[in-house]
C-alpha cells in the first residue's frame, strides 16, 4: 500500500521535480516535427484542416446534415471543428504512445533518468501543437461574436482532457513494451473510437434512447460536448463535467501507477 | 584512516542477474496470464561482490559475454538486479553507449543541453559547462551543425566530453576509448587521470589491458558471470593474460604435468634405470627455495642425480615450460664446450646447478624441467618437473619482460 502511494506520488510530482528535463524533451520532440521537413508547421496544421474539409464536404454537402439545433443555429463546419481539433490532439497522443518507449529504447537502457517524463512530454507535444489550431479557431469565433465569459473555463477542460490522455498514454506505452502488437490494435481502436464519439454527427441523430445513454459514458464525448456548450452556448452541463473529472482522475492515476510499477522492467525487455 | 577513506563509493554484495529468455515475445504475456513457465533462465551474473573504495578506480575485464556490460547496466541502474545489493554513494555519470541520448537532427549544442539535463546538471552551471565541453571536444566549428553530420570520432568526442564534464562522483565508461584518434585518446586518458587525482571513482570496462593498468587501481575479472579475481590491476591483468595464453594451447596444464613429488611412481619402460633424479629445486640468489618469481630476478636451478648404472656419460638440461608440451626456454649443457663430466659409475651422486639471470617472464605460471641425457643429447635417461612457479605480475602487457635501458637525446639545432 505504501509503495503504491509512493509510486503514484512520484508520478504526480514528475512535472515539478523534473521540470527542465520535461521542458527539454518536449522542446526537442516539438521542434523535431519540423526540423526534418521543409513544410514544417504547415504539415502539422494541414492534416486536421484537410480532414475537416473532407468531413464537412461529405456530411454537410452530400449527406446534408443540418446545423444542430441544440447548439443554436451553428453551421455544421464550426460544430465539427470544435469537436475535431481537441479529438485530434487526443488521437495523435494515443497513436504515438505505442512507439514512445520503443523509439527511445537506446536511451532507456543506457542512461538512468526518470523515464516517466516520456509519457508526459509525449502527450504535451501533440497537445501543444493542436492548441495552436484551437486558438486560431477561437480567435475566428471571437471575431464573429461568439465570445462569452464561460470561455475562461476552456483551459481547465482542455487540461482535464490532457490528464485523461496522459494516463492512457502511460498505460499504453508501458504495455506496448511487452506486447508489440498493441501498435496495430491501438491504431484500429482509435478509428473505432472516433466514429463512436459524436464528432462528425450530433448525438441526437442517434434515435434509440438506450444506445444514446451508452454513448454518454464515452469520456471523449463529455469533453467535446463541454467545448461545444461553452464555446457556442456559454453554458455547461454538470453531468458532462462530472464524467470528465472522474475519467481524467482515474485514467491519470491508474495509468501512472501501472507505468511506475512496470518501469523497473523496461531495461530487461527493451 | 578517516571515515571518508573507509566508506566505499560502490558496494556490491552477492549480486545476481538472471534474464528470462522467451522464444516468442507473446510468451511473456501468456506466462503472466496463465502462470505457466514459458522461459529459460540465463544467469548473466552470479554472486558478484566487490567494493570500490572512495576515490579509487576499478577496471572490469573478461571475455565477450562474460557479463561485463550487464554489470555496468546494473551499476548505472538501467537494469534491476535479480538478487543482491548495490549501494552507491554519489552521483553517477555513465558512458555506456556512444551518444545514447543524442538526437541526430539537432545541433551539438542542443544535444549538450539535453544530455546535461538527462545527467541532472543544475541549470545555473549549464552555460559554463557548454563552453568547457565545446573546448574539450574541439568541436567548436561543428557545434552548431546537426550531430548526424558528425563522424563517429566526433560523436564520441562529444559524448565523452559531456560525460566527464558534468563532474560526477562516479564515472562509468564502457569501451569508449577504442574509438577516436590517438590524440583524443590521449586527452581522454589525461582527463580520466585528472578525474582520479580529484579522488573521484571510476569504473572502466575495456579490452585494452594497457588502459586498465594505466587507469585503474583495482581490476575485477569476470568469467562466465562470476568474479574470477578482484585485486590490484597489475596482478589481475597478469593472471588474465596468462589465462588467455593458456587457452590457446590445446592441453590444460594441470593434467599434463606428472606429479612432481612422486619420483618413484614414474612410468619407466626401461628394464634398467640408468639414473634417478633425487631432487629438483628452484632457488633465488640467496639459495632459498621459491615458488614465486619476480620478473628480471635471478634463479638458481638445482638438480641432484643418482647414477644407477655404470658407463653413463651424460649431459644435463633444464627448461622452463608453460605446460608439458610448451617450452618457454631451454638450457643444455651440450651447448657449452667447457663442461665435460666424463664417465660416471654406479652410485655416483651428481649435483648440478644452473644460474639463470633476469627472468624474462612477465606473468603466469611455469614449471622447471630438469633432465639427464646421453652424450648425443637425443636420449633422455630421466626427466623431472618441478612444482608450479608463479610469476609476480608487473605493470605492462605481453608475456615477456626484458631488461632495458632508455636513452633519450634531444637534438638542438
Amino acid at each position: 500500500m505504501f509503495i503504491t502511494f509512493q509510486l503514484v506520488h512520484e508520478w504526480i510530482l514528475t512535472p515539478i521535480s523534473h521540470t527542465r528535463l520535461v521542458k527539454n524533451f518536449t522542446r526537442q520532440d516539438f521542434s523535431a516535427q519540423f526540423t526534418a521537413s521543409v513544410g514544417g508547421v504547415f504539415w502539422l496544421l494541414l492534416t486536421p484542416i484537410a480532414n475537416i474539409t473532407i468531413y464537412a464536404f461529405v456530411f454537410s454537402y452530400i449527406f446534408k446534415v443540418r446545423a444542430v439545433e441544440d447548439f443554436g443555429e451553428t453551421s455544421f463546419v464550426l460544430f465539427l471543428m470544435i469537436g475535431y481539433l481537441p479529438w485530434f490532439a487526443f488521437a495523435e497522443s494515443i497513436g504515438k504512445s505505442t512507439s514512445l518507449l520503443l523509439d527511445k529504447a537506446a536511451l532507456i537502457t543506457k542512461v538512468k533518468f526518470p523515464v516517466q517524463v516520456l509519457p508526459l512530454s509525449g502527450t504535451l507535444v501533440p497537445y501543444l501543437t493542436h492548441t495552436i489550431g484551437i486558438v486560431l479557431l477561437l480567435i475566428y469565433l471571437a471575431i464573429n461574436g461568439y465570445a462569452n465569459v464561460m470561455w475562461v473555463i476552456l483551459p481547465a477542460i482542455l487540461f482535464l482532457q490532457f490528464i485523461f490522455t496522459m494516463g492512457l498514454v502511460a498505460l499504453l506505452c508501458s504495455l506496448s513494451v511487452f506486447l508489440r502488437d498493441l501498435q496495430q490494435l491501438v491504431a484500429l481502436l482509435i478509428s473505432v473510437w472516433f466514429f463512436l464519439t459524436p464528432i462528425i454527427y450530433p448525438i441526437n441523430m442517434i434515435q434509440s434512447d438506450v444506445v444514446r445513454s451508452y454513448f454518454l459514458w464515452n469520456p471523449m464525448h463529455s469533453f467535446i460536448n463541454l467545448y461545444r456548450e461553452i464555446i457556442l452556448l456559454g453554458e455547461i452541463s454538470v453531468i458532462n463535467l462530472q464524467i470528465s473529472i472522474v475519467f481524467a482522475a482515474t485514467s491519470y492515476l491508474i495509468g501512472g501507477w501501472l507505468f511506475m510499477k512496470i518501469r523497473p522492467a523496461f531495461g530487461d525487455v527493451l | 584512516m578517516s571515515d571518508k577513506a573507509l566508506k566505499p563509493s560502490v558496494l556490491v554484495q552477492n549480486l545476481a542477474k538472471t534474464f528470462k529468455l522467451y522464444e516468442h515475445p507473446q510468451d511473456r504475456l501468456l506466462e503472466l496470464i496463465f502462470r505457466t513457465k514459458r522461459h529459460e533462465n540465463y544467469e548473466a551474473l552470479q554472486d558478484v561482490s566487490f567494493a570500490i573504495p572512495d576515490g579509487k578506480s576499478v577496471g572490469i575485464i573478461g571475455a565477450n559475454g562474460a557479463g561485463k556490460s550487464t554489470l555496468l547496466k546494473l551499476l548505472v541502474g538501467t537494469l534491476q538486479p535479480t538478487s543482491g545489493d548495490i549501494k552507491i554513494n554519489g552521483q553517477i555519470a555513465a558512458l555506456l553507449a556512444l551518444g545514447a541520448g543524442f538526437h541526430p537532427d539537432f545541433t551539438g549544442r542542443k544535444n549538450i543541453h539535453l544530455n546535461a539535463s538527462l545527467l541532472g546538471v543544475p541549470a545555473e552551471n549549464i552555460l559554463q559547462l557548454e563552453r568547457e565541453i565545446i573546448e574539450f571536444s574541439e568541436l567548436s566549428q561543428f557545434i552548431d551543425r546537426p550531430v548526424k553530420t558528425y563522424s563517429t570520432g566526433m560523436y564520441v568526442r562529444l559524448a565523452f566530453s559531456i560525460a566527464t564534464m558534468v563532474r560526477p562522483d562516479i564515472l562509468i565508461i564502457d569501451e569508449a576509448l577504442s574509438v577516436g584518434d590517438m590524440a583524443f585518446q590521449k586527452k581522454c586518458v589525461t582527463r580520466m587521470n585528472q578525474f582520479r587525482l580529484n579522488a573521484k571513482s571510476m569504473v572502466l570496462c575495456s579490452h585494452s589491458m594497457f588502459h586498465i593498468q594505466e587507469l585503474c587501481d583495482f581490476t575485477l575479472w569476470i568469467d562466465q558471470g562470476r568474479v574470477k579475481e578482484f585485486g590490484e590491476s597489475e596482478k589481475v591483468v597478469g593472471h588474465y593474460e596468462d589465462f588467455n595464453n593458456k587457452k590457446k594451447s590445446y592441453n590444460s596444464i594441470r593434467e599434463d604435468i606428472p606429479e612432481a613429488k612422486s619420483a618413484t611412481g614414474q612410468k619407466n619402460n626401461k628394464e634398467i634405470q640408468e639414473c634417478r633424479i633425487n631432487s629438483l629445486s628452484v632457488c633465488n640468489e640467496k639459495n632459498k627455495e621459491v615458488t614465486e618469481v619476480k620478473p628480471l630476478s635471478t634463479l638458481i636451478l638445482k638438480m641432484q642425480i643418482e647414477v644407477l648404472a655404470d658407463n653413463i656419460n651424460g649431459h644435463f638440461g633444464f627448461a622452463f615450460m608453460r605446460s608439458a608440451e610448451e617450452p618457454i626456454s631451454s638450457f643444455l649443457s651440450t651447448n657449452s664446450e667447457n663442461i665435460n663430466l666424463g664417465e660416471c659409475k654406479k652410485g655416483d651422486v651428481i649435483t648440478v646447478s644452473l644460474l639463470v639471470e633476469k627472468i624474462a617472464m612477465r606473468n603466469g605460471e611455469f614449471f622447471v624441467l630438469g633432465g639427464l641425457a646421453d652424450k648425443s643429447g637425443l636420449l633422455w635417461y630421466e626427466t623431472k618437473f618441478s612444482s608450479a612457479l608463479s610469476v609476480t605480475s608487473t605493470k605492462g602487457v605481453g608475456p615477456l619482460i626484458m631488461d632495458s635501458t632508455w636513452t633519450i637525446e634531444k637534438q638542438d639545432d
